[in-house]
């Protein structure tokens, strides 16, 4: 069982981070959640969202979902290439354990209002 | 104030360039709950600076849906009265999380300067290099000098600096529900905007019972009258404008929501890059957010194509003018030529309408929308009701045009909401006093 995000779907609202937040802190914060609205690139309406798993990062995009593998090492254009710098914040967080001791099941998907976010 | 809250007020003093801390006040709280209410406190006891306040409601923040509401009160240079203006998208949740629930920024400085509030600080910096500037230009120097793409702006561009009465304070790159002229009164005071980052934790007092009820609320919401719309288009036609969508269909990329509300209300349109793509685009600077409907239906009125009108709305947003006011004034004029309004932002004359009673921002439909509320019959006569439901939004910090289409959303509701997560013992006739002050 696993989260599964449609980025096409999500709004870009955050409600899954701050659930998610809820669910680390007991109280309201972001800087827990395992699961990120991104949304950097304002001025060109590109976003959607991240979700650190036990051993994979998740990168919802709008053309669709990209896996990586935490750790690996890529080799991009004959170079070897890590996560830069730019990534560890997201990578220092605790992975998904799908809201394990919650009574509602993941919090990211009942508070996603658009029903982005999905459990298979 | 334990929960819900930084617990801080931040006290900005623009003549002497010095910043001080107050707390928020327990009794304060309980007499004048929050956002709208409590910053009308705070206004009247610095009135003699001139004071411009930035608040957010009890809620704001929170799980609670729809609660991305902040407020700026100050005295609008186009009343000449203290009215409230919102800021939604992620700014209103973000000076929370920076660490103060109120700012109250006094007095005049003698050099352009700008607000950089963060993690429970607060900098008054010099914005000499940036005077000039538009808005786009100022928010992309914020981002890349301090460090973080995710930095929220209340800013204003050429308009502000200049002294036009429909100068709007914008929201990072956007026009948005300022329609009190607020951002001449940055301006006046060489203000050039406020930069907010904040990862600040909120405590709540009951955190089960507080979103339990949310949960709840937040399924009644999923199957109400908004549920399966997106965008600006709907809204424009809940108001009496269906060809406002069709008109903008070509251009729209992708609809997006304020912080954690159930309707995607901003529309983005793509007028550089193909709006089908779903990759990220080539250029830069493909289009704009379109945050509210009366713009899109004033340049419509002028006859404009959608493009011609979307263009000239993303040139309002650089300049930082309300564009509302430009689309109207400008259709009084006679004048249709995109190009020639925009060379006359600097020149703008004239008395453009400003419905309602001049206390909150006229920026939402001044009627339901989607949702049933039990009201029928002539919408000029919703007025008192669109009123109360938009001081109950700004009292809470809730996004006020989503308390337009949500019925669920009640008063009882929003106050038991609070007190559960605050620990407070709130009842509805203090919240009908607080009403009937803000409406005086």
């Amino acid at each position: 069982m696993g989260v599964k995000i449609d980025a096409l779907k999500c709004v870009g609202c955050m409600a899954c981070e701050m659930a998610c937040g809820y669910h680390r802190d007991d109280g309201f914060a972001f800087l827990s959640a395992c699961i990120v609205a991104y949304r950097g690139r304002e001025k060109k309406d590109y976003f959607g969202v991240l979700l650190k798993e036990e051993e994979n990062l998740v990168v919802a995009r709008p053309e669709g979902l990209e896996v990586k593998r935490i750790g690996a090492v890529e080799e991009s254009g004959g170079e070897k290439k890590q996560e830069d710098a730019s990534a560890k914040p997201m990578l220092l967080r605790e992975p998904c354990d799908l809201c394990e001791q919650m009574p509602y099941g993941p919090m990211c998907e009942k508070f996603c209002p658009v029903n982005a976010i999905t459990v298979e | 104030m334990e929960y819900l809250s930084s617990d801080k007020i931040l006290i900005v003093d623009l003549t002497a360039s010095r910043t001080s801390e107050d707390e928020v006040n327990g009794d304060l709280v309980a007499e004048r709950i929050g956002g709208a209410g409590l910053a009308k406190s705070l206004y009247e006891k610095y009135e003699s600076d001139d004071p411009i306040v930035l608040s957010t409601g009890q809620l704001t923040g929170t799980l609670y849906p729809a609660s991305s509401l902040g407020i700026i009160s100050a005295r609008s240079p186009r009343t000449g009265k203290l009215c409230h203006t919102p800021f939604t998208l992620t700014a209103g949740i973000e000076l929370k999380y920076a660490g103060f629930d109120y700012v109250v920024i006094k007095g005049t400085s003698s050099n352009p300067v700008y607000l950089w509030i963060h993690d429970g600080v607060a900098d008054i910096a010099d914005a000499s290099e940036l005077w000039g500037r538009d808005v786009w230009n100022t928010t992309d120097f914020w981002r890349k000098n301090l460090g973080d793409d995710l930095i929220q702006t209340l800013v204003i561009g050429p308009a502000g600096e200049t002294g036009s009465d429909w100068a709007q304070v914008c929201l990072n790159y956007w026009t948005g529900g300022d329609r009190f002229g607020i951002g001449k009164a940055f301006g006046n005071k060489k203000l050039k905007g406020v930069a907010l980052r904040g990862m600040g934790l909120l405590e709540i007092a009951d955190p089960e019972g507080f979103v339990d009820r949310c949960l709840n609320l937040l399924t009644s919401l999923k199957n109400g009258a908004a549920a399966g719309k997106q965008g600006i288009g709907p809204v424009c036609a809940a108001m009496g404008h269906p060809e406002i969508q069709d008109w903008l269909a070509s251009l729209v990329h992708r609809h997006k929501a304020c912080y954690n509300t159930p309707y995607a209300a901003n529309t983005f349109v793509y007028l550089d890059e193909d709006p089908t793509i779903r990759t990220e685009p080539k250029t830069d600077e493909p289009g704009l957010l379109i945050t509210e409907p009366y713009s899109l239906i004033g340049m419509h009125r002028l006859g404009l194509s959608a493009e011609q009108a979307c263009r000239l709305l993303r040139s309002c947003a650089r300049y930082g003018i309300d564009p509302v006011a430009v689309a109207e004034l400008s259709e009084k004029a006679g004048t249709k030529d995109p190009k020639a309004i925009e060379e006359g932002f600097a020149t703008l004359s004239g008395t453009p309408t400003l419905p309602g009673s001049g206390v909150f921002s006229p920026c939402t439909p001044l009627q339901p929308v989607f949702g049933d509320f039990g009201i029928s019959g002539d919408p000029s006569g919703f007025h008192g009701w669109w009123e109360r439901r938009q001081a109950v939004a700004y009292i809470f910090g809730i996004d006020p045009l989503f308390a337009l289409m949500s019925p669920e959303i009640t008063e009882g509701n929003l106050l038991e909401l609070t007190n559960v997560g605050a620990e407070l013992e709130l009842s509805q006739e203090t919240l009908d006093a607080v009403i009937a002050d803000l409406m005086e």
